[in-house]
């Protein structure tokens, strides 16, 4: 576990520091970088980084700890994790050399018919096999417990945690496809055309819900670590389960929500992505709910009266109350953002614009990347028998993190109002319709050094604790503010919510899948990348 | 609780989930696909059911189907591939250098370099020269002399020729490279405001695009025809506009200076 979190970390600083030299180059403090491959390279590799690769160690390193922690055993299949996690390790090494050697800057999103050499894509693959092993270790363990458990309630962490890594394993079947299918024969040189419409379509399958796996864990400590760090108690377990078979049923369908603007997918199809889009704003809602009701328990047992002075008793310096204030925040901000996006008519815009950077750094790197943060500095006294980390530091790094954030993301939702377009390598300052968006792009560098300076800070923090051995307590997670309260047996398995998205995908995927892949004449030259 | 059977209609939360998104989904279905294409003319032009095709992505017929309206709206018929910038056998190339020297190297030179304005052939990639060729051929770009030579060419031909001027070496080998501080901006960066692309992107430097010629050496006069030609259109066999595009932007004194950092690549000497 610890492993996947230093890895994951690592790679993490480099990339952070990858997107603020993007920034900087691009910002009127810097002459235009005359080498835009440079830029897209750095893109590239930001992209791998923080998309596939933080994301899905975190994810791995948090539910094997959740295997251990919450079912009280350890874990089965440990040899078999050990695998995972070099094939994670195996693969982002070889993506990230094929990056930096210039043959990839296709971006983490790969558009086709842009074609980089098969290294990156094999890189990433196995990034992907090694995350499958863990889906298949999460799956095996959940199953071992319950045959030795009868009749007991699966623990909610345990619960989100495999319904994460059940909506990984069919959200990465779209990409996979993508790569093994289409892209991977034209990058080894066995076709000269690639279908780039239905590649793209392949794409949307993964592109939105991924970004839930990139969420779970989050959720997941919302509700299970949240509440007993400030002292609260879950306001309700099954509103946690709900949202979590929610998210199962509702990530996947919606995909075609990045293609608004591409012509090869049909108005019809469209409109039913978007609303099925509306529909993940759902389980967000119950979330927040859910997190202020537990939030305002804690309030009211610390001895909060009245409508709102269990506001004022909370406990504010305590990091995880600081942390979960500031990834609401900004969950607030990117989930509203979100809602722009994803309609069919306000979609155009901002399509393409800085404001879709804006808003999925919010979510992620601002709403979900704080949680993992807070994961981390939860979980180091267990991994590495350290004491406590320092609250001080945390929350200095926290505070760094959130207004970094703010005051990175928010002159890109400006900007791309005013219409900026996103993946510019440089923009002409000296053009009077821009000179007056020039300090938002210096605003957004100054955010991004703020970031790095948390980012450096994080990583300090974590290895500075082994200096201050210590037998931890024991782990705990939140308790329910009911406990006892009979949990149906709808929301102790998935069955059901991985049959209804499955059936769901084939429903709003099925024909334009189809349709794309029989018409005849759609392929298109492939656009080698990496050329002299 | 184990007990407890769920894929049962009498358990609640197997009826109401599965009637809801029953219900959500064909409620989104009828909107996308019937109420909403039919405040749409273009949509209903033909009744309910070309209108759920239309909103599925399916029109009743692609284009208006005739070849002559196709023919107008393409610029060139030639598809690149990657399988032609493949290098070529020594057959191939000797068979092209025997309707080289017959045909081409009065006025493309007797080693594909030109003393006659006439653009060099010598290290061209083997895609760019047949693409023209076969675009001569057609009549999708136009030029008296060069229409007439193409007419005769076979197919084989045209891939014997390419691959033999690409056996030749180049008039210089290294192209401009983005660090150049005596190549024009047009050439290193562009300019992003008048969606004038760098030169050096697509055309080597910093990335070379199947099927954009090498340019460096290439005569002065050659390259500011062109780009004039492109500019006024009469040169269209450009396959997206790209060229089009490019230059519809550029101002004469744009294109003369562009023009002569190409060409004034040549007399610094070979090799390099």
């Amino acid at each position: 576990m610890l492993a996947h979190f230093w890895v994951a970390f690592a790679a993490f600083l480099v990339a952070i520091v990858l997107g603020e030299w993007q920034m900087y180059v691009r910002s009127p403090l810097h002459a235009w970088v005359n080498n835009p491959e440079h830029y897209y390279r750095s893109v590239t590799a930001h992209g791998t980084v923080m998309a596939y690769v933080l994301p899905t160690l975190v994810a791995m390193g948090f539910g094997y700890a959740i295997c251990e922690l919450a079912l009280k055993r350890p874990l089965i299949g440990l040899r078999w994790a050990w695998m995972g996690f070099w094939l994670v390790v195996g693969g982002t090494v070889m993506a990230a050399v094929t990056v930096a050697a210039g043959k990839a800057s296709v971006l983490y999103t790969f558009y086709p018919p842009m074609i980089a050499s098969p290294f990156y894509y094999i890189g990433v693959v196995l990034v992907v096999i090694g995350s499958w092993v863990w889906v298949a270790l999460m799956s095996i363990n959940l199953h071992a417990w319950k045959k030795a458990n009868p009749g007991t309630p699966v623990p909610l962490a345990m619960f989100g945690n495999v319904a994460g890594a059940y909506l990984w394993a069919w959200t990465s079947v779209g990409a996979a496809t993508e790569v093994l299918v289409m892209i991977l024969p034209v990058s080894l040189g066995l076709k000269s055309t690639i279908d780039a419409g239905l590649a793209r379509v392949f794409f949307s399958w993964t592109l939105h819900a991924i970004v839930y796996f990139w969420l779970m864990p989050a959720y997941i400590a919302f509700y299970t670590i949240v509440p007993r760090a400030i002292g609260g108690r879950l306001y309700s377990d099954t509103m946690g389960r709900v949202a979590f078979v929610l998210f199962l049923v509702f990530s996947m369908p919606i995909g075609i929500h990045h293609l608004f603007a591409d012509p090869q997918v049909g108005a019809g199809f469209k409109f039913v992505h978007a609303v099925m889009t509306a529909m993940v704003s759902v389980p967000t809602l119950l979330t927040v709910f859910t997190i202020v009701a537990s939030v305002e328990i804690a309030g009211r047992l610390r001895g909060g009266k009245g409508l709102l002075g269990w506001v004022k008793v909370l406990p504010w310096d305590n990091p995880m109350m600081l942390a979960v204030t500031f990834s609401f925040v900004m969950l607030g901000f990117g989930g509203a953002g979100g809602i722009i996006n994803m309609s069919y008519q306000l979609n155009e815009t901002v399509h393409n614009t800085q404001w879709v950077t804006g808003h999925f750094h919010l979510i992620f790197a601002g709403a979900i990347v704080t949680m993992y943060f807070m994961i981390a500095y939860d979980l180091w006294p267990q991994l590495t028998r350290c004491a406590p980390l320092p609250a001080g530091l945390i929350k200095a790094q926290l505070w760094l993190w959130f207004v970094g954030m703010m005051v990175l993301s928010m002159p890109w939702h400006l900007v791309g109002l005013l219409g900026m377009p996103r993946r510019m390598a440089y923009y002409d300052y000296t053009h009077p319709a821009l000179q007056s968006q020039a300090w938002t792009v210096t605003a957004s560098t100054l955010g991004g050094l703020l970031l790095v300076i948390s980012a450096v800070l994080f990583v300090y923090v974590l290895a500075r604790a082994r200096s201050n051995a210590a037998t931890p307590d024991t782990f705990t997670f939140s308790l329910a503010a009911y406990p006892g309260e009979r949990t149906p047996v709808a929301l102790n398995t998935f069955g059901l919510w991985v049959a209804m998205m499955i059936g769901l995908t084939i429903v709003n995927y099925g024909y334009p899948i189809a349709q794309l892949a029989v018409l005849p004449q759609t392929s298109v030259p492939a656009i080698p990348i990496g050329g002299p | 609780m184990d007990e407890e059977r769920l894929y049962a209609w009498s358990n609640p939360w197997f009826r109401w989930s599965m009637v809801s998104l029953a219900a959500l989904t064909v409620l989104s279905f009828l909107v996308g696909f019937v109420v909403l294409p039919s405040v749409q003319p273009d949509f209903t032009a033909g009744g309910i059911w070309t209108s759920i095709c239309r909103a599925a992505g399916l029109p009743g017929s692609w284009g208006d189907g005739s070849p002559a309206a196709a023919k107008d709206r393409a610029s060139t018929d030639v598809v690149l591939t990657l399988d032609m910038a493949e290098r070529a056998s020594g057959d191939a190339i000797g068979r092209g250098a025997t309707i080289a020297v017959e045909q081409c190297s009065m006025c493309h030179g007797a080693q594909g370099i030109s003393e006659a304005n006439a653009p060099n052939l010598a290290g061209q990639y083997p895609e760019v020269v047949i693409k023209q060729l076969h675009d001569y051929k057609r009549g999708d770009r136009v030029s008296t002399l060069m229409q007439a030579l193409a007419r005769n060419l076979s197919d084989r031909d045209i891939a014997d020729i390419a691959a033999y001027y690409d056996s030749l070496p180049k008039a210089r080998t290294a192209p401009a490279r983005y660090d150049e501080t005596s190549a024009p901006a047009l050439v290193r960066v562009g300019d992003p405001l008048r969606n004038i692309a760098p030169c050096i992107a697509c055309h080597g430097g910093t990335d070379h695009k199947l099927g954009a010629p090498w340019l460096e050496g290439m005569p002065k006069e050659y390259l500011v025809v062109q780009l004039k030609d492109f500019q006024a259109g009469t040169r269209h066999n450009d396959s997206h506009a790209q060229m089009r595009n490019m230059s519809r932007q550029m101002l004469p004194n744009e294109i003369e200076q562009v023009a002569d950092f190409y060409a004034r690549r040549s007399k610094a000497g070979g090799g390099g």
